[in-house]
């Protein structure tokens, strides 16, 4: 028997494992087996492995399932409590863009009538007009972050 | 999408804790002895397991019922080893069939082979898990999917996020490496 048939049976035996071969191949490579004990033994031996693989001892720290229950319970009703809260807040956000948006022309108009009622550079309107659009925003978000930072901060301490 | 799936899916995106609770119940060896085997480590393990089941709450309307459960839940996990092993040096499975547990999973059937098969089998068991703490956590990976979940292999991709050729040459290359890992004589 030459080395290539025995290479063959080796290559069609792992590929026998890994994606199946094809009926002729595998009743070549049965027909192999049978003839060839030092190719037998390979794919015993590998067989072998292979249930030594299966029968690795796993050990399932105490209580696991029943701990992972209840963190995740905690976190069902951690989040059933906090959704209403961001709904509002969603709500109140979405209705006070959509106020400011209608109403930027005429605070526009406001701001460059007081400005120049008073004054005032055009400069100091501009920013006074910006940050009449950005302090509701900034505040939008430090109450997000807040609430989110309360949020880890309850399901940290339950961990 | 059988009725099954399709009422999981919907239970999920429903975050009903009672099906919840059944869910880690039941996947708790396979979640588990995937997360050990990945990481190497019992405690991260333990901590990754409830992260999973964690994102599984939040993300559970995700879930389509186009895949199996199970790949699913291991592609959940599977990022999360990713995100530690980003942030942190992944240890390597020294930590593999921690002696101070006392709830073993899958023991050998005792009654059904002879002392000195077992004290051979239990070598046996030994000598391969050494060789896992030499292999990478990529060949052990695939290696667990494929031969003790007996996923198959565009399952096993699709999980990855893989194309089924890496998978495979995994596959190969695993069980040389395993293989090769064994001390002579051993299996």
């Amino acid at each position: 028997m030459t080395d290539n048939l025995h290479i063959r049976a080796q290559k069609f035996f792992a590929q026998s494992l890994v994606e199946g071969l094809t009926q002729a191949d595998q009743s070549w490579l049965d027909q192999h087996l049978r003839e060839c004990a030092d190719c037998a033994r390979e794919t015993a031996s590998t067989h072998e492995l292979l249930h030594a693989l299966r029968n690795v001892p796993v050990f399932l720290p105490r209580d696991l399932a029943a701990r992972t229950q209840l963190r995740v319970r905690l976190r069902a009703q951690e989040t059933a409590q906090t959704s209403p809260g961001n709904f509002l807040l969603w709500v109140i956000t979405g209705f006070s863009w959509f106020v400011g948006v209608l109403s930027a022309p005429l605070v526009w108009r406001g701001f460059a009538w007081v400005g120049s009622y008073l004054h005032v550079p055009k400069l100091a309107v501009e920013m006074g007009f910006v940050l009449w659009w950005a302090v509701p925003a900034l505040f939008a978000v430090a109450a997000v972050l807040h609430q989110k930072g309360l949020n880890i901060g309850t399901s940290r301490g339950r961990n | 999408m059988t009725d099954d799936t399709q009422a999981l899916a919907q239970g999920l995106s429903h975050r009903d804790p009672d099906l919840l609770d059944h869910l880690i119940e039941l996947y708790q060896h396979r979640l588990y002895r995937y997360l050990l085997f990945l990481t190497g480590n019992p405690a991260l393990a333990e901590d990754l397991f409830q992260e999973t089941w964690i994102r599984v709450l939040e993300r559970g309307h995700q879930y389509n019922a186009k895949s199996k459960f199970e790949s699913w839940l291991f592609a959940i996990a599977r990022n999360l080893v990713i995100d530690v092993s980003r942030r942190k040096k992944m240890p390597s499975l020294e930590d593999l069939g921690d002696q101070d547990s006392n709830q073993p999973y899958d023991p050998p059937d005792e009654h059904s082979v002879s002392a000195l098969q077992l004290l051979v089998a239990r070598e046996n068991q030994q000598a391969v898990q050494l060789s896992l703490l030499k292999i990478p956590a990529y060949y052990r990976e695939v290696l667990l999917l494929r031969f003790h979940e007996e996923m198959g292999l565009e399952e096993i991709a699709a999980m990855m996020s893989t194309p089924v050729s890496t998978v495979k040459s995994r596959l190969y290359r695993g069980l040389a490496a395993l293989k090769s890992a064994l001390p002579e004589g051993a299996v």
